[in-house]
């Protein structure tokens, strides 16, 4: 009798000319992950963001988008690695950023033009520049991570870049082995995304003094053939039964002062 | 026995060839250059084609305009001051020692190379490798070595090529030249002409004491040229080290591509006279002179002084893409500032750091895409007003300042400008607020945090913060009222 492995060469054999290997596993890239410098975020990616992929972080306003990038450029940049903040909106603020621990001086930060500011008629809107801003600096290479933060820019605008564009990024993200981390409202980079974490307002904290926030985060997509996707999603399939729900975390963003009033 | 030994390189049609430097296009062409104030311009120098087509010395603009074909272009003063630095420079590549010489249409520099065999090999040697590093530099020159002085410049000045004097035979090889090398006054000219002497072998060969008798002390010392045998009392130059290039465009430049041709040359040039002091260019000063008089200035400084051409002339081409000229453009002056190029430590565990020279040419395109200042690090103030910072230029290597803590703060998102809203209040509590399309009642707001200062200043503030969380969507805002104006804006969202 012949045995399993014989048997599944034989099927493989008669089957080569349509379907190469048909019974054996792909291989599976394992990608290398840096961490986010937040130990829930990072529990739930196993090990933190994929370097050299394209990671989507949506949700509303007030959904910890911002703290949580910010959270990855000050790891990225405590590294000694230089990282971009390309800004639709110009609505990152230094100061969090700084109490976030975010070094600043090897953060490039590029502002897109409003429509009021653009001067000389030069045609490209905000999104459009922001967009170029990310080719350039892929090209370029040597930058650790850059995050296109769309977080103020309405979702059917968002959903408007082609995702020929998004493929390009994916690609040129790979060769210069960046992390370019799309903050957004929603999700725009579709297949091009490695992962897509969505972020969700949970509750305030503090009586009389704002002192932060609880978020919720949820992986909603990681990309087939990652080791890491599956091992994650087999250990939060055993934790959530058989409700087939996407793996999920909670974490809390305390305010700068409430924080040092603790510490 | 003398131990000196000379070379002369000798420029002729100097005017021509400061002009043509930096147009090489146009060698091959009759080209002509024109001297003097409109409408009494004249011809003053030419090249062979122009000269074979009938073009000759004095000839007026009119003339010169009925030679068909004929190129003319107009004699500057600044292009040949720059090309004379170039050839200075070219020739202290092989002697520290030079005499420059000059007249009014041609250029010499003589050059002590008495002891330089064993770094460039005989003189004839020496005297093709200096051709070869003139034509380099776009000039046309010939070069002669004796151990004469005058005999080297005569020898150039008369023959082109190379030509190397062996050590007493000064006389032998000048015999053959003509009187006019000498440039004698036009009285003594035709004194000697009526005598029947022609060539300077013939005055050479006049007795000395007779001669002094009928010319005086002028007709030994052209007696002794003639023979290769005047000293000669050599006062060195003292070339200073300036990069500097300047061209003068025929017609006004409107297209800045057509600019680039130019300025790549130049920069070419630049990069090459650096390199010959084994330095790079690490900052071009860019003076563009416009049509009407004004002045355009630009500034290129890339992060490693390079000596790259095509890196370069990128920056320079973002540089004008970003600052375009108001009017056309008459003359490009680029005034160069020369560094050390940079040598950097590669390191196995080093991290990925982009590399400088793309860097500059991404920085710099970025800048042109979204404003000069909307590109760089920030750089908090040490104020206590909100959003108290500036922009500074990104560069690589900033010192490291180490930040231990790094927990992770709710950050906030700034609206630049803030957002003017109508604020509703109730016990000196705002309860909801207007955005002018929306309400939105507000469910917790913690606050007043009122902050005031620089009140001695243009820029004082003086304002209550409220830190306010929305019913309807689960928001938390910065709501600012500026007591100053008493006006309610929206500045921040918490996220």
């Amino acid at each position: 009798m012949p045995s399993a492995n014989a048997l599944r060469l034989q099927i493989e054999r008669t089957l080569e000319s349509r379907f190469p290997a048909a019974l054996s596993p792909m291989p599976q890239t394992v990608r290398e992950t840096a961490a986010v410098g937040i130990a829930e975020i990072d529990s739930l990616l196993s090990g933190g963001f994929p370097v050299g992929a394209i990671s989507e972080i949506t949700g509303p306003a007030t959904s910890g988008r911002t703290c949580l990038a910010l959270a990855f450029i000050a790891e990225r940049t405590s590294e000694g690695k230089v990282c971009a903040w390309i800004d639709v909106n110009d609505a990152l603020d230094p100061e969090s950023a700084a109490a976030n621990g975010v070094q600043l001086w090897r953060l490039l930060w590029v502002r897109c033009k409003s429509k009021a500011e653009r001067a000389n008629g030069k045609p490209w809107s905000r999104l459009e520049q922001a967009l170029r801003a990310v080719d350039l600096l892929l090209q370029a290479g040597g930058f650790a991570a850059i995050v296109l933060d769309m977080g103020d820019i309405a979702a059917e605008h968002g959903r408007r870049v082609p995702l020929a564009t998004w493929y390009r990024f994916r690609q040129a993200a790979e060769q210069s082995r960046c992390c370019l981390v799309v903050l957004g409202s929603d999700a725009y980079a579709q297949s091009s995304a490695e992962i897509v974490l969505e972020c969700a307002p949970r509750e305030a904290r503090g009586r009389t003094v704002f002192e932060g926030y609880a978020f919720d985060v949820q992986l909603k997509r990681q990309r087939a053939g990652s080791a890491n996707a599956s091992v994650n999603r087999s250990a939060m399939g055993s934790a959530m039964g058989a409700m087939r729900k996407p793996a999920a975390s909670i974490w809390t963003a305390p305010n700068a002062w409430a924080t040092g009033a603790t510490a | 026995m003398s131990h000196e030994l000379y070379a002369c390189l000798y420029a002729c049609e100097f005017p021509l060839q400061a002009l043509l430097r930096l147009r090489p296009e146009l060698r091959g062409n009759p080209v002509a250059v024109l001297s003097g104030r409109p409408p009494l311009e004249m011809i003053c120098s030419m090249n062979r084609a122009a000269r074979l087509r009938g073009v000759a010395l004095g000839m007026t603009r009119v003339e010169a305009e009925a030679i068909q074909g004929l190129r003319l272009l107009c004699r500057s003063m600044e292009c040949e001051i720059a090309a004379r630095e170039v050839l200075l420079e070219c020739a202290a590549n092989f002697s520290p020692r030079i005499e420059v010489t000059g007249g009014e249409t041609w250029c010499a520099c003589l050059l002590d190379i008495a002891g330089t065999e064993r770094l460039f090999g005989p003189p004839a040697e020496v005297a093709h490798r200096m051709r070869e590093a003139l034509a380099g530099a776009g000039f046309r020159a010939s070069v002669a070595v004796s151990a004469n002085f005058h005999a080297a410049l005569l020898k150039a000045s008369a023959s082109g090529g190379v030509t190397v004097i062996a050590r007493g035979q000064e006389a032998a090889a000048l015999e053959n030249l003509p009187l006019d090398a000498l440039n004698l006054p036009q009285m003594q000219a035709e004194t000697l002409a009526i005598w029947g002497i022609r060539l300077l072998g013939e005055l050479a060969a006049l007795p000395a004491v007779e001669l002094i008798a009928r010319l005086g002390q002028d007709g030994k010392r052209w007696r002794d040229i003639a023979s290769g045998t005047l000293p000669h009392q050599f006062q060195p130059a003292e070339p200073q080290f300036s990069l500097r290039e300047f061209c003068e465009f025929e017609s006004a430049v409107e297209q800045a591509d057509s600019l680039l041709f130019v300025a790549a040359r130049m920069i070419d040039s630049l990069a090459t006279r650096a390199a010959g002091h084994a330095l790079s260019l690490a900052l071009l000063n860019i003076t563009l002179r416009l049509e009407g008089g004004k002045s355009h200035q630009l500034t290129l400084r890339p992060a490693l002084p390079s000596t790259d051409r095509k890196f370069l002339l990128k920056l320079l081409q973002i540089e004008l893409a970003a600052h375009p000229t108001p009017a056309a453009i008459v003359a490009l002056t680029i005034a160069a500032e020369a560094g050390h190029a940079g040598t950097v430590q590669l390191g196995l565990f080093l991290p990925q750091l982009p590399e400088p020279s793309r860097l500059d040419v991404t920085l710099a395109r970025l800048k042109a895409l979204v404003g000069e200042d909307r590109v760089g690090s920030p750089v908090l103030e040490d104020a206590r007003s909100a959003d108290a910072f500036h922009m500074e230029a990104f560069a690589l290597g900033a010192p490291d300042r180490a930040i231990t803590d790094r927990r992770p703060r709710i950050a906030l998102r700034r609206l630049r400008p803030p957002y003017p809203v109508r604020v509703f209040c109730s016990d000196q509590k705002p309860v909801s607020f207007h955005d002018g399309h929306q309400s939105y009642s507000i469910a917790v707001a913690y606050g007043p945090w009122r902050t005031s200062g620089c009140w001695w200043a243009p820029g004082d503030w003086d304002r209550d913060e409220w830190d306010v969380l929305i019913t309807q969507e689960q928001r938390a805002h910065l709501l600012v009222n500026d007591r100053r104006q008493n006006r309610w804006q929206l500045e921040a969202v918490y996220d």
